[in-house]
């Protein structure tokens, strides 16, 4: 305890003005034997929630404030601030600022309260005169938190995301309107007393008039006249001044040390930060860096003897400190209510709507649960919604839901919701908790003490979208917000900016950002100093050293405010004075200034609105189905045992579908060999870190091949093991482990869960682990099972899945899977249209479709969509056509050679959309489609009139990729050819000349000789113009070219490696379409190699990767010559050794995993 | 006819150029490693154009001390330049291509050797569209269609794949020198025959400049001393100019204030040509005195204070007290070209190596509140301490002493910056009044640098 609190302290979520993060400063001021400290950043609040909590951690008071960027309008000869006769600082002028166009206040007009609209205006153009003062803020109160909240909404709402400095300020007006609560702290240099420009005597005098003000508006108890020394010759010139107005108004002094960072060594990242936010160099940066590096957290004893002529500055901070009697503790945050019907409460209105619910879901049919087993689950979970006053979260979320609905958008909850039966009820989630026997405790307990969280899950893209600014129009701008997510400095774009102001030259620049390393493996044998001389950079170099320990430690720091992908948090149109609010970069949107997890830590109650591709996939599917089968598809009704859809997952043909893809899911497919649903939640769950890590997968897999006995780490925990053959795989296994065995509560497991999540401490495993080992002792569970146990617990609590959660995900893994093995076409254009998602290209997921029989059709303007679409199968008579067409023309080489026309069958065909052509806008896109719609396009000289807009490059584009082949000609260009351009060439002769002004004179002119003089292109120029211009072929496989060349090196196709015995050395060799180095793999590269038939599943040790590093991260087609591994019939060849192929003519990169 | 001759293997410091005018005063510099040549009329010296091209050959084969260039070339005649390049670059060897047999011969380059000629880079790339890969291929192609698509740079390069174009050589003019040497009879130990010397060097130099109409910004003398070392001064002037008295002078100051250690047995001038200045002051600018006569000014200057005295203090954006650096007199301000700002030799001064900084946004200079005459350089000094706090000060410098004990102090007012660089610095000051032995009270401002830890006084306050 010291008789000295720093009420003056900025973290570095002051943006590029500050240097230390919260938690840095409170870990000094608890070496200083502090006992309080305030957090004033920079116009907001971004730092609190961290500070408070670590503060509440270590038994420090945490004040809260900001310093608040002010216009002041007062006169510069009277010093008269904000009255009736200074403030007139408008014009009546009109501006136009953001969308709206504002009109000014006239002069003299008195403004005394802040504008009802949701977002005020701008403030009219202020005279020269008038400049920016910081005025540091401290909350007494939650009234003043209130009002602080408000105050930054209010300058932070009003002006776009990147405001040039200056925009974004409140006017001296709207500060009077609301500083109940508030201590107004005098400040800092620019702050409105004391401008050290003048002499002392005027100063005094100009200064004085505006300390009366801030007294007037404040009150004399709330202004403290501030005083900070770092040994500065004009900064103490300017304390005498602030002395003698003290004296004369009878303020108290208050000495602060303006902190910037936790300790001293730290400056040096203050004045990077400083070049950054200046654009400059250090060596440019001159006076813009700090004088000295006083601007640390200093214990008591140094300020006391900084202020020994003035003690009572001193004393002052622990009175004040006193005063301020607000924390985040006491927030004020209440839970948002919902608008029910006359006569109803929530807690009715919700139980009404959930046994609704509950009757149509809980039928008792085949497998379902019956409603009367359902009951009483949920009348205990309604019984603790109600008690924790949480009715209006769920009717929130419901009538969310409900909207989704109406509006036919795809939506289910995932996470922990899908544990509860209340949720399943009312339609957020489509998992029956009941039925599957989940711990409703790890959603919600009364114990834990923290807010539910239900995410939805939403088809990404407009989908979400809608429903996002839905929440925000029933809430209202000030209702509802997204969270934030804190961009912070790491890797390339840290070592970038840092080294740009030390001022290395870009290429010097480009090595020292290339050093960080984006493998998600990172090798224990790379070490900084290697790395750097690996880079040829030295790092006794002082330059080099110096840049190094700033890299370190700018890491972690917060960069700027970025917007969380889905997190809203809803209050009821009060959010403002809870947490600031600010704009998001993207139109329309509103963030708060805490993340998701400082949300979550202070209790704000918020619904996760994800957008998720496969969701977009599911719905564009049932569309396409619904238009092309005639069929209705309802996801809920799909039959649940359906034998196409396990033999595929069996044998690991899941391309495509949903979180079974991966090449570690197809590892492990076949081994599992999933016959019911619940293995599919399996499936989902075990290819996870925490199974893998924890080394439960291998155990598992035995025991259900039979060849390892189930046992139980203690026969009390049958019941909880039984269905996962007394492994644990999910989450909420071990808390039942820990309830049953340590005899935990559901709230105590939850903690135990979060004690070894994300945020871990060790001090805090270790307690909980005492505690678990405790209660199991008392239980008798004791020695090597006692162990196995904390030992799951522990290497599992992080990375598990909720068994809720996965069963979600496995509900649209089915749904995924259903789709592809009934409705291919539907199912294959739905994800070629949502791409970029999954594992795989689109290249891979074309070939994967037409091993199975899928025809696909060219990019063609005569009948492409913007999107891919479906065609009933009509014949074409073009060799390209039925080139392409081939439903797996990758092994059909005498596919390439004309064939008989093939007579028209219902059956459905795969039309690329003209989305795949690189290069090619969207607008220009869909003119096309529109204009053909109307009228089939007549020529190129057609198609180029009626959309202007089409460029003379991207007519190129479309000629290259054979888009313009079938556009018939205005002109026959010759007897043979009557009515179309037979190939891609003929199209590029007339795009050239379509492309080029003739004139008026001779644009209506056609060529006298239409015939083209260019010769087709040839297979490999189709497929090379094929992967230039779309990424994809739908022709042959560019590795089935080179098949002759491969059999005579004696490479193996990836179809032939099943039929082939174990331990036999093979060749393969393909397209390098995955790479992955997962961090869980201690090194190992796993490659997926595609030819004509198939993938080759390829694993490199690390030796064989540190010794070909470069082949087989950079080059995309390569020959492996391995050992072949089949073991319960996933096949695998163990690289022994590795070359590079120089195929030409394909450009598409592969998927890499960092 | 035209003879091309080319060769990729030209060995450094050998002019293809050069060794073309040995054939033909028609020479042009198609690029570093090919020429043309106009062999017409060269029959009476060379014979056939045949046995010309194996002269060539021959020639070129030879060392470049008997006026070969001692690598292989390829030589190619044709009826008109183009081909002739095409040819050459192409084909080993001798080639010849008889008039309207061009095609035959050419038609199957690949189509980007017809970037060597024209920057064709759009065309080249619709042309790899089409599928067109050689001359031939393009040549087949409807001269019509080509111009409705390429326009007329299309038939231009149509025209050339097909060997049929016409044009006159882009003869090579020879580069001016502005180089002068003369070797002495005898040694020159003296500044008056030294300036004779000079002034004739000068006034060839001047000619030169003045024929091609161009000024220079800088002049290069070498003398070479009976003792076979090397006098090398430079000359960097602040505008670019070409009046050979003002040189004249402008050397003999600077000889004088940097003589040669021995007697002259040769010299060389040289200077850099620029263009000359053109300035035409306004109305109501105020007059500047001419740039020739300041610099003849400050060069006198110079001599008599030393180039490290001269010009115009420039203070740095530091906090680092008193940090400046000598920026040179100019009357053209900003517009100086390259080589000035201190690359003169007499007046590169400087007190910190930093470069100089651009325009941002800037803190203000705050004003002192009272008048400080500062000692330079600052007072070394001896102060006794308590506490860290400064008692007693002893101070001897040639700007006078201070000694007393100190009765009112305020401080440390701490500085430190450049933390980046190995030469960071650091230092405290206080405010001090002093009473001598007279009884005196003065009020001086020391400082103590904190990486070295002596003490100095920087000044006193009036």
């Amino acid at each position: 305890m010291t008789d000295y609190v720093e009420l003056h302290a900025r973290s570095a979520f002051s943006f590029l003005e500050g240097s230390s993060a919260p938690e840095e400063l409170v870990a000094a001021c608890l070496n200083l034997e502090m006992p309080a400290m305030a957090l004033l950043d920079r116009d907001g609040m971004y730092g609190a929630p961290r500070f408070h909590l670590a503060a509440k951690k270590n038994g420090i008071k945490a004040h809260i404030g900001a310093e608040i960027t002010v216009q002041w309008g007062g006169d510069e000869t009277t010093g008269r601030w904000g009255d009736g006769e200074t403030r007139g600082h408008g014009d009546t002028k009109t501006r136009r600022h953001g969308d709206g166009e504002m009109r000014g206040q006239e002069d003299g007009e008195k403004r005394s309260t802040v504008s009802p609209s949701p977002y005020p205006p701008v403030p009219p153009s202020l005279p020269a005169s008038h400049h920016l003062l910081s005025i540091p803020l401290l909350v007494k109160n939650r009234t003043g938190y209130q009002n602080l909240c408000r105050l930054i909404s209010l300058m932070k709402l009003r002006v776009p995301k990147h405001a040039r400095p200056g925009e974004c300020a409140v006017t001296s007006e709207e500060l009077a309107a609301q500083v109940d609560g508030l201590i107004c702290l005098t400040g800092r240099e620019d702050n409105p007393i004391a401008d050290w420009r003048m002499p002392n005597a005027d100063l005094i005098k100009n200064q004085q008039p505006r300390m009366e003000w801030l007294v007037d508006v404040f009150g004399k108890q709330n202004v403290y006249v501030e005083l900070q020394r770092h040994f500065n010759r004009h900064e103490e010139a300017r304390n005498q001044v602030l002395i003698e107005l003290a004296r004369r108004l009878h303020l108290p002094l208050l000495a602060t040390n303006g902190v910037h960072y936790a300790t001293a060594v730290q400056r040096e990242v203050a004045d990077v930060f400083t070049c950054i936010r200046n654009h400059v160099k250090l060596e440019q940066a001159g006076r813009l860096l700090a004088q000295n590096s006083e601007r640390f957290l200093k214990p008591a004893g140094t300020m006391a003897k900084l202020f020994a002529d003035l003690p009572e500055a001193i004393a002052n901070t622990l009175d004040l400190s006193a005063q301020l009697g607000f924390t985040l503790e006491d927030l004020g945050y209440e839970f948002p209510k919902y608008p029910v019907p006359p006569g109803e409460s929530m807690a009715s209105f919700l139980r009404k709507r959930t046994h609704e619910g509950a009757r149509l879901r809980y039928t008792g049919g085949s497998g379902v649960t019956p409603y009367e087993r359902a009951r009483p689950q949920l009348e205990r979970e309604l019984a603790l919604i109600e008690k924790l006053k949480l009715e209006g979260y769920f009717l929130i979320v419901w009538d969310i839901i409900q909207f989704c609905k109406r509006e036919g958008i795809l939506v289910q909850g995932r996470g922990s919701a899908a544990n509860s039966a209340v949720c399943y009820s009312l339609g957020i989630t489509a998992v029956d908790p009941v039925g599957m026997e989940l711990l409703f405790e790890r959603f919600l307990s009364e114990e834990r003490g923290e807010w539910p969280d239900i995410d939805l899950d939403l088809p990404s893209g407009d989908q979400r979208e809608r429903t996002i600014q839905y929440v925000y129009q029933r809430y209202g701008q000030r209702g509802a917000a997204m969270t934030a997510n804190v961009i912070t400095y790491r890797g390339r774009s840290a070592a970038r900016e840092v080294g740009k102001v030390l001022g290395f030259d870009d290429e010097t620049l480009g090595r020292l950002s290339g050093l960080v390393h984006t493998w998600e493996w990172k090798d224990p044998k790379d070490s900084t100093a290697r790395q750097f001389r690996e880079a040829g950079l030295d790092l006794s170099d002082p330059k080099i050293k110096k840049f190094f320990q700033l890299y370190q430690a700018v890491q972690d720091l917060p960069r700027h405010l970025g917007q969380h992908s889905g997190g809203m948090v809803i209050c009821q149109g009060q959010l403002d004075s809870v947490v600031p609010l600010e704009p998001a970069a993207m139109p329309g949107r509103v963030v708060v200034q805490w993340d998701k997890e400082d949300c979550a830590d202070l209790g704000l109650i918020k619904v996760d609105l994800l957008g998720l591709g496969m969701m977009a996939v599911l719905e564009d599917s049932i569309q396409l189905i619904r238009d092309n089968y005639s069929k209705e598809v309802d996801l809920a009704q799909l039959p649940p045992d359906d034998p196409k859809v396990y033999a595929a997952l069996q044998k690991a043909d899941t391309i495509g579908m949903f979180q079974v893809e991966s090449r570690a899911q197809m590892s492990c497919l076949p081994r599992l060999r999933p016959q019911k649903f619940y293995d599919i939640v399996v499936q989902v769950a075990i290819i996870r870190p925490g199974p893998i890590v924890g080394n439960m997968v291998h155990p598992y897999l035995k025991r259900r091949q039979g060849r390892l006995p189930v046992a139980y780490p203690h026969p009390s925990l049958e019941p909880v093991l039984k269905r996962t053959l007394g492994v644990p795989l999910f989450q909420e296994q071990l808390l039942k482990v820990a309830m049953i065995c340590a005899g935990f509560s559901g709230g105590e497991a939850e903690e135990l869960r979060r004690a070894f999540g994300f945020k871990r401490s060790e001090a805090r495993m270790k307690e909980i682990e005492i505690k678990l080992r405790c209660g199991m002792e008392r239980n008798g569970i004791t020695g090597k099972a006692q162990d196995e146990i904390v030992q799951s617990i522990t290497s599992f609590a992080l990375y598990g899945f909720p068994e809720s959660h996965a069963a979600s995900f496995a509900l649209i893994a089915y749904a995924s899977a259903y789709l592809k093995c009934h409705y291919l076409e539907a199912f294959t254009a739905a994800i070629l249209n949502n791409q970029p998602m999954g594992f795989y290209q689109p290249f891979t997921i074309i070939k994967d479709a037409q091993r199975h029989g899928l025809r696909v059709l060219p990019v063609d303007v005569t009948h492409s969509e913007w999107s891919c679409t479906l065609e009933g199968e009509t014949g074409s008579g073009d060799e390209e056509t039925r080139d392409a067409a081939s439903p797996c023309p990758c092994v059909s080489a005498s596919s390439l050679s004309p064939s008989p026309p093939v007579p028209p069958s219902p059956r459905l065909l795969l039309r690329l959309g003209l989305c795949y052509v690189k290069g090619l806008r969207e607008e220009v896109g869909r003119a096309i489609a529109r204009e053909r719609s109307m009228t089939p396009f007549a020529g190129i000289d057609d198609l180029r009139n009626r959309v202007p807009e089409l460029r003379k490059d991207e007519l190129r584009k479309l000629a290259t990729v054979g888009a313009l082949n079938f556009i018939q000609s205005e002109k026959p260009m010759s007897k043979a050819q009557p009515s179309a351009s037979a190939h891609r060439r003929d199209a590029l002769w007339q795009v050239e000349r379509v492309a080029r002004p003739a004139g008026p004179l001779f644009e209506t002119l056609h060529e006298a000789d239409g015939n083209s003089p260019l010769a087709p292109m040839n297979l490999a120029e189709r497929l090379d113009a094929d992967f230039r211009g779309t990424g994809l072929t739908i022709g042959r496989h560019p590795v089935a070219r080179y098949r002759d060349e491969l059999n005579k090196l004696g490479v193996l196709r990836a179809s032939e490696l099943q039929a082939l015995r174990n331990a036999l050395v093979v060749r393969v060799a393909g397209w390098v379409i995955v790479r992955q180095r997962p961090g869980t793999a201690k090194g190992f590269l796993f490659l997926s190699l595609e030819d004509e038939t198939g993938i080759a599943n390829i694993i490199v040790a690390p030796q064989l990767f540190d010794k070909n590093r470069v082949v087989l991260v950079d080059h995309p087609f390569l020959l492996i010559e391995g050992i072949l591994q089949n073991q319960d019939n996933v096949v695998s060849v163990k690289a022994k050794r590795v070359k590079p192929l120089s195929f030409k003519g394909v450009v598409t990169a592969s998927h890499d995993f960092h | 006819m035209f003879a091309s001759i080319y060769s990729s293997k030209i060995p450094a410091g050998v002019s293809l150029s050069d060794f073309a005018y040995s054939f033909s005063p028609l020479v042009e510099e198609t690029a570093a490693d090919t020429v043309v040549i106009d062999v017409d009329g060269c029959e009476l010296l060379f014979g056939s154009a045949y046995q010309l091209a194996k002269t060539i050959v021959t020639s070129a084969a030879s060392f470049p001390e008997n006026g070969g260039l001692g690598c292989k070339v390829n030589v190619a005649l044709a009826g008109n330049p183009d081909s002739s390049i095409f040819a050459a670059r192409f084909f080993k060897g001798i080639t010849f291509i008889a008039p309207g047999e061009e095609l035959n011969c050419l038609g199957e380059l690949p189509i980007e050797a017809l970037g060597l000629i024209d920057p064709a880079d759009p065309i080249l790339e619709t042309m790899k569209l089409w599928g067109v890969r050689t001359f031939q291929e393009f040549a087949k192609l409807p001269t019509a269609g080509v111009s409705e698509r390429m326009g007329q740079l299309g038939v231009a390069l149509q025209q050339l794949a097909r060997g049929k174009t016409e044009r006159h050589l882009k003869l090579r003019q020879p580069v001016p020198v502005f180089a002068h040497s003369v070797e002495l009879e005898y040694p020159i130990l003296l500044l008056e025959p030294l300036s004779f010397i000079l002034a004739r060097l000068l006034n060839q130099l001047c000619g030169n400049l003045e024929a091609y109409a161009l000024a220079t910004n800088e002049l290069r003398l070498q003398l070479i001393l009976e003792d076979g070392t090397l006098h090398e001064r430079r000359l960097a002037l602040p505008t670019p100019m070409r009046d050979h008295k003002v040189f004249l002078k402008l050397l003999l100051l600077d000889t004088e204030m940097h003589p040669p250690a021995a007697a002259i047995k040769a010299m060389s001038m040289a200077c850099e040509p620029v263009k000359p200045r053109i300035v035409q002051n306004g109305l109501f600018m105020p007059l500047a005195p001419e740039p020739e006569k300041l610099e003849l000014t400050l060069a006198r200057v110079a001599k008599l204070v030393g180039p490290a005295n001269l010009g115009s203090p420039e203070l740095l954006d530091t906090h680092r007290p008193d940090a400046f650096r000598l920026k040179r007199f100019g009357t053209d301000g900003g517009t100086r070209r390259r080589g000035d700002a201190g690359t003169r030799g007499h007046t590169r001064v400087s007190s910190s190596p930093r470069p100089r900084v651009p325009a941002s946004p800037r803190l203000p200079i705050p004003p002192s509140p009272l008048g400080f005459r500062v000692f330079r350089p600052p007072l070394r000094a001896m102060v006794e301490t308590r506490q860290g706090y400064p008692t007693q000060i002893n101070a001897w410098g040639k700007n006078g002493s201070v000694h007393g004990k100190v009765v009112q102090l305020s401080g440390p007012w701490r500085t430190m910056g450049d933390w980046w660089r190995v030469d960071g610095w650091a230092r405290d000051e206080w405010d001090v009044t002093v009473v001598s032995q007279s009884q005196m009270e003065v009020f001086y401002r020391i400082y103590r640098d904190l990486a070295g830890g002596a003490w100095f006084v920087e000044g006193v306050y009036d």
